[in-house]
């Protein structure tokens, strides 16, 4: 017997999931740190950032950053908004807000990623 | 001896008009005083109107919780005079809904606690000798968690409950656990399958509250992050 059955939450894995990705947070905003404030032997300006921004590995990190970051800060949204919403349409309103706000950031982002370009 | 002022909420529903509102009484109180003593000594010598409940006055039945100074606790196991100031607010336990005076409703709880089983569950025949033994380092694993009276005061005290009555509840988490981590206990699926629910496990977002509030110092939040790692191993599993 399930504590109610309209209520079913799938929660176990997305909890999984927030855990797993605020410790890939952590690790990119370390390495990050660690990169531009530790390592950066150059100048810090537009050139010497933009230049390492426009490889195709900080393409990579920065976009796997975005899309985690926004999965991660957006389901704690949801979960916050969640203790205080309880009518079912205003949940499904709200989950397919926070979702096509996920999504519009994310592609935005990433095409923002992908094309930029720097020198050469 | 000293003088205490008893700052009490009160609330009769014969007399919606008036509504909730605090009453003041004066108590001579000496050393060793229990809130209990002193709420007894209130409603028998001074108002026969207050309403209360109690049973066993020894910590053990928790019957007496309440909201002392802004803190649930039983008032049995309050000294008086260990709380300081010479005012004390008594009040219902936040988060229920007030039948009377400090009286409140329990049926969250109960609806809570029945959702997870709350007794052993077994499949395999008992042994021959008609006891399922453990060994010491088995019971040890449910210390900390068998020694829950249910008074309530962990669910009242959390915000996951006060905005939404359908939680399930810290209370009804840790005694699952007292039975999934019971070697003895062959039902972890059936406790723990209400837990995995919209008002279940999730809602919980590890405040302590439950922690400070629990008058036996038991920890729901540990109970509840075990229940969390075992219900996620066995989705992966």
């Amino acid at each position: 017997m399930r504590y109610n059955e309209t209520t079913r939450s799938g929660g176990a894995l997305w909890w999984f999931f927030h855990r797993l990705s605020g410790l890939y947070l952590a690790i990119v905003l370390f390495v990050h740190v660690l990169v531009l404030h530790v390592l950066m032997k150059d100048e810090l300006a537009y050139g010497t950032i933009a230049e390492r921004v426009a490889t195709p590995l900080w393409k990579t990190i920065n976009i796997s950053f975005l899309v985690v970051a926004l999965m991660h800060g957006l389901y704690g949204l949801w979960l916050v908004l969640g203790d205080y919403i309880h009518r079912q349409w205003m949940r499904i309103l709200i989950w397919c807000a926070i979702a096509v706000i996920g999504l519009v950031f994310t592609i935005y982002g990433a095409l923002t990623m992908i094309s930029f370009q720097y020198g050469g | 001896m000293a003088m205490i002022t008893f700052r009490i909420n009160r609330y009769n529903p014969d007399d919606e008009r008036r509504g909730h509102y605090a009453q003041e009484y004066q108590l001579d109180v000496q050393k060793g005083t229990t809130l209990l003593d002193a709420l007894n000594e209130i409603k028998w010598k001074q108002d026969g109107t207050l309403t209360f409940r109690r049973s066993c006055r020894s910590g053990i039945c928790g019957s007496c919780a309440m909201t002392i100074n802004g803190v649930n606790n039983l008032a049995c196991e309050t000294q008086v005079l260990g709380l300081g100031g010479s005012t004390i607010t008594v009040e219902p336990m936040r988060g229920y809904p007030v039948i009377k005076d400090l009286v409140v409703s329990l049926d969250p709880l109960v609806r809570g606690i029945l959702a997870v089983k709350p007794y052993m569950i077994t499949h395999s025949p008992p042994p021959s000798d008609q006891e399922r033994l453990q060994s010491p380092e088995e019971r040890e694993k449910i210390d900390g968690l068998y020694e829950c009276i249910l008074c309530g005061s962990c669910t009242s005290s959390c915000p996951s409950f006060w905005a939404d009555k359908e939680y399930i509840g810290p209370h009804a988490f840790l005694k699952a656990y007292r039975f999934v981590a019971d070697s003895r206990d062959e039902g972890s699926a059936e406790h723990m399958e209400a837990l995995d629910d919209r008002h279940g496990l999730w809602r919980c977002h590890t405040i302590f509250n439950c922690v400070e509030a629990c008058p036996k110092d038991l920890n729901p939040t540990k109970a509840i992050s075990e229940l969390k790692k075992e219900l996620v191993r066995r989705k992966l599993g």
